[in-house]
């Protein structure tokens, strides 16, 4: 149904970053918090207009910007991962010193930037998307203008990230040069006509994937996750974790997906994917035994849990990948958002050493945090659990099995590093002074919800995954 | 039944981790008190299972199925006369480990007491689970807060032990969920539904190299649980660094768990690979008495001691289950629990030697008995229901276990006889030096006896040990019919097997259950 419903949302995060960034030159240093709760009210009414449109599958623009449940429930979860990564930014900005208006005003912008990728199935609309959110990512990431670590994350983005453009957009020349289109379905059917043009789609499609793949980290494309997970101020990294991952992950599923039910799953993409996922899972989980840092440390768990989410796609398995993305979500902003409660005024505390002892000096915290991490790494009866459970059944029902043994020996391997944290919490004695500052209510509100999304979604997941059920069906 | 027994028993001790959070952490009596009371409303509770229990009835009973993610993955719970009295062990157990605890915890008792009701809830989930899903549920989390308990209130080497037995355990337990998803998938495309029901896979028949896959996955899982040989390694570590509750509930149920999920799971599901595989389990089971019952008598430490006598009487249990007969499997099972009863009391023994002497050497020690004469007596009997003392618990069990291993091979029934031999030598001589002899040590003569609190929770005990050893009638009557199932099931599918000769189906083949079994 062609309507203008299907621009609302787009428009209303457009408007309100405006607003945002136009507001900030107003108001008071102290009064900055205002714009944070502006900012919630604009997500909470484009998510009241996003709720209204489910299973309408409205559609505007001739059809270049389409809503359907797929966009709509990843819409949702962004808009739920910027909301929550406001609310754990509120304390930070204030102890840290960073710019409120900014960070505010480009979460909104990225956020749009996500919400245009994963609600269209023109390539140059996706890539308009993707380079909405780098920009706003990059600048995000050097908030901290006067932090070196912020300032090399952020040039080590956008240097990245232009690369990752850079193969994009030659991927796209191709396709179009062997396809004459630039819509995911005329480009499948293009590849089903046409044998001889196949080579060139082919090496265009995998320069795709590789510009995807960078936004996603997955191996050997993810060596700047560490370096810009550690260096960004963390609640922006909380959003890297989540949000692009998401967005990346949803593309690339588009896709492929409709790709491997054409019959090309014996394909090399199909192959070098699979190695790439094995990789991915191994590198992730292998080189995250070294970190001391644990900002870094859950930069290696993003990546490794990019594998898992790779044999989703793999798999064609939508509604798993929707349910690990959603489940990610809520443990990877409370890991982070547990990350942002220890710190206090102008000092952060990241170090493995700085977790000694915690779990007992601040109880709630340290069990809070110790459910994110159990949830990492995959125990039942948290959503961690499910959500890989989900993915590897999947997977063996595509006769992947050899890769889910590889995923859950990783799983395993990683399990090692999230369980040393939990060490350090509740098994070593403290040899640092840590001393965290008052606690902010809207971040415990946020590890509270967090908690809550988790453990709902490991032991009753019913109605989300049905939701979910139905996103993914609508892509077919 | 109306009320739910099972899951009333399953999660009432959850229901008392929400209670403790809320209460404040200094007053210890009261933490205790609500604590013990939930432990023992469970045992309570669980007792009716007992008396309503149907011994004549072979199929699961208190059987709750309702629906809970879809596709198969149900909330269903049962228990026959394999788990009943697992169940039973593990919820008396419990309020006795809390009470031996009561003056060796003395740091973040509120953190031990939910932990302890945490740990009772994943281990009374594992035994009752019918769906393979919740079982492993209930396997995985159940670790939790075992690794903290390791963890925060082990010894010196806690941090180590902890990873061990961790990872040792999640290596297995991964592997082993890879085969379930295997099964999962087989069985959906074979019959168009979804089941993780277990009872639906015994009606199942699987392509025989298929099953060599799945049987390795599962028995690891099971094999580094039991602890098998060469899987062992993290036992001992587990077992020397856990505080002595921890050390109880360790030897005397969760070891258990690797023997059940053989007896659910492992042997019933592939029968096939299982005949492959038999001689190799059988003679590392062998190996595992032998090896557990020398290594047991060179250890300096006490508590090292009986974490090998563990593996060694293990050992005995999984080849009685591996000679596949009525009498061996009834054994193995009966066994288990008196390896529950008398380790889990063994161990409580070297607590209250720790808690006087701040130390498990056993060369620290000699002449106990003159200083102690009431634990020396309560020590001996305990000692003597390890070793299998005709009268106590443990001669019948190994006696029966040793008939059935010697109905299905004379050699390994011969070897095996060398449990009884060797833990006869270590455990004896170890009690001498402990307890007999010149006091060569001068802390020993400040050593009080036992307290009214330390023989309040030992005499259930050596009351169990008597009573399952003079009139074991009490129990088998409820574990026969259910064992009788269980070789008939093992019997009647091996039958297919030689009827179809070499021709073994190729691809999975599945029974028409109904007009089958009625």
């Amino acid at each position: 149904m062609n309507g203008f419903g299907a621009l609302a949302p787009l428009l209303i995060i457009v408007g309100a970053a405006l607003v945002i960034l136009l507001l900030d030159a107003f108001l008071k240093k102290d009064n900055k918090n205002y714009l944070a709760y502006l900012s919630l009210f604009f997500l909470a009414v484009c998510g009241v207009f996003c709720l209204s449109s489910w299973n309408k599958n409205l559609f505007y623009f001739e059809g270049q910007l389409r809503l359907d449940n797929f966009a709509l429930f990843l819409a949702f979860l962004f808009l739920l991962a910027v909301a929550f990564v406001m609310f754990i930014g509120m304390k930070y900005l204030t102890l840290q010193n960073v710019h409120g208006g900014e960070f505010y005003g480009l979460l909104l912008l990225a956020l749009s930037g996500l919400m245009i990728m994963t609600s269209s199935l023109n390539f140059i609309v996706i890539f308009l998307g993707l380079e909405v959110l780098s920009v706003s990512s990059y600048a995000l990431a050097g908030l901290k203008g006067k932090d070196e670590k912020s300032s090399e994350s952020a040039i080590k983005y956008f240097l990245m990230g232009s690369f990752a453009s850079a193969f994009l957009i030659f991927g796209l020349a191709l396709l179009f040069g062997t396809a004459h289109a630039l819509e995911i379905p005329a480009i499948l059917s293009s590849f089903r006509a046409n044998f001889e043009g196949q080579l060139l789609g082919l090496v265009g499609l995998g320069l795709v994937i590789i510009g995807f793949a960078f936004k996603i980290s997955l191996v050997p494309f993810h060596m700047w996750t560490p370096d810009v997970y550690e260096g960004a101020p963390t609640p922006v990294t909380a959003f890297f974790a989540v949000g692009p991952k998401a967005a990346g992950f949803a593309v690339l599923f588009r896709i492929l997906a409709p790709y491997w039910n054409e019959g090309f799953k014996s394909g090399r993409i199909f192959d070098i994917l699979w190695t790439v996922a094995a990789l991915t899972m191994l590198i992730g989980s292998l080189i995250g035994l070294r970190q001391k840092n644990i900002k870094r440390l859950l930069a290696y768990s993003s990546i490794a849990n990019a594998g898992y989410m790779l044999i989703a796609v793999l798999a064609g398995d939508g509604a798993s990948l929707i349910f690990f993305l959603t489940v990610y979500l809520f443990m990877g902003i409370g890991a982070f958002g547990s990350l942002i409660a220890l710190s206090k005024k102008d000092r952060e505390y990241n170090d493995l050493e700085d977790f000694a002892g915690i779990g007992f000096k601040y109880p709630w915290l340290g069990a809070i945090f110790s459910v994110f991490l159990l949830s990492l790494a995959g125990f039942p009866p948290t959503g961690g659990f499910l959500a890989k459970f989900y993915v590897f059944v999947g997977a063996v029902r595509q006769g992947l099995t050899p890769l889910v043994i590889i995923g859950v020996l990783t799983s395993l391997i990683s399990a090692f590093y999230y369980l040393r944290i939990i060490v350090y919490m509740y098994m070593r004695e403290p040899e640092r002074e840590v001393n965290i500052e008052i606690e902010n209510p809207a971040l415990f509100l946020v590890l509270f919800l967090c908690l809550y999304g988790v453990l709902q979604l490991g032991i009753f997941p019913g109605n989300v995954l049905y939701v979910i059920r139905q996103a993914a069906a609508s892509l077919f | 039944m109306s009320v739910p027994l099972l899951s009333l028993i399953t999660f009432l001790p959850l229901a008392g981790v929400l209670v403790l959070i809320f209460l404040p952490k200094d007053n210890k009596n009261l933490l205790y008190g609500v604590a013990l009371t939930m432990t023992f409303v469970v045992f309570a509770v669980s007792l009716f299972l007992y008396f309503d229990f149907d011994a004549q009835s072979s199929g699961p009973q208190f059987v709750e199925k309702t629906a809970w993610l879809g596709y198969g993955i149900q909330y269903h719970l049962g228990i026959d006369g394999i788990s009943l009295f697992l169940v039973l062990l593990t919820t008396l157990l419990l309020p006795i480990a809390l009470v031996s605890s009561w003056s060796s915890i003395r740091d973040r008792l509120k953190e031990y007491l939910i932990f302890m009701l945490i740990l009772e809830t994943g281990i009374i989930g594992v035994f009752v689970s019918l769906n393979l899903f919740l079982f492993y549920v209930f396997w995985e989390a159940m670790l939790i807060p075992m690794y903290f308990l390791i963890g925060i209130w082990g010894g010196k080497r806690r941090v180590y032990a902890t990873m061990k037995f961790v990872l040792f355990t999640m290596l297995g337990s991964l592997l082993m969920l890879v085969a379930i998803f295997v099964l999962y998938i087989l069985f959906y495309k074979a019959t168009g539904t979804y089941s993780l029901n277990i009872y639906d896979y015994y009606q199942m028949l699987l392509n025989p190299r298929l099953q060599t896959w799945l049987f390795l996955a599962f028995s690891l899982a099971f094999a580094i649980k039991v602890p098998m040989f060469p899987f062992h390694t993290w036992l001992p570590d587990a077992h020397v660094e856990a505080p002595t509750a921890g050390s109880v509930i360790l030897a005397a149920v969760l070891l258990k768990m690797g023997a059940y999920g053989f007896l659910r799971f492992a042997i019933p599901l592939f029968p096939d690979a299982l005949e492959t595989f038999l001689p190799v389990l059988s003679i590392l089971a062998l190996i595992g008495i032998i090896y557990g019952g020398i290594m047991a008598l060179v250890q300096k430490d006490i508590k090292s001691l009986v974490a090998y006598s563990s593996v060694s009487h293990m050992g005995l249990i999984m080849l009685a289950i591996f000679s596949l007969n009525i009498e061996g499997t009834e054994g193995a099972i009966y066994q288990m629990l008196n390896h529950g009863l008398s380790t889990g009391a063994l161990f409580l023994c070297v607590g209250i030697l720790y808690e006087r002497a701040h130390t498990r050497q056993i060369k620290d020690f000699g002449g106990v008995s003159k200083q102690m004469p009431v634990f020396s007596a309560f020590f001996m009997v305990t000692m003597l229901s390890s070793v299998g003392l005709p009268g106590l618990n443990g001669f019948v069990g190994e006696i029966t276990c040793l008939f059935g291993i010697f109905a299905s091979n004379r050699v390994y029934a011969i070897l095996s006889v060398s449990t009884v031999i060797l833990a006869a030598a270590y455990l004896l001589w170890m009690f001498q030096r402990v307890m007999h002899g010149p006091i060569t040590n001068e802390n020993i003569l400040s050593f009080k006896d036992m307290n009214r609190r330390e023989i309040g929770y030992f005499v259930p005990v050596v009351i169990l040990m008597f009573w399952m050893g003079i009139y074991p009638g009490t129990f088998l009557k409820k574990i026969d019919t259910s064992v009788a199932d269980y070789i008939g099931r093992i019997k009647s599918r091996e039958k297919i097997f030689v009827q179809k000769g070499e021709h073994i189906p190729a691809k999975l083949r599945l029974q028409k259950k109904d007009a089958d079994t009625k």
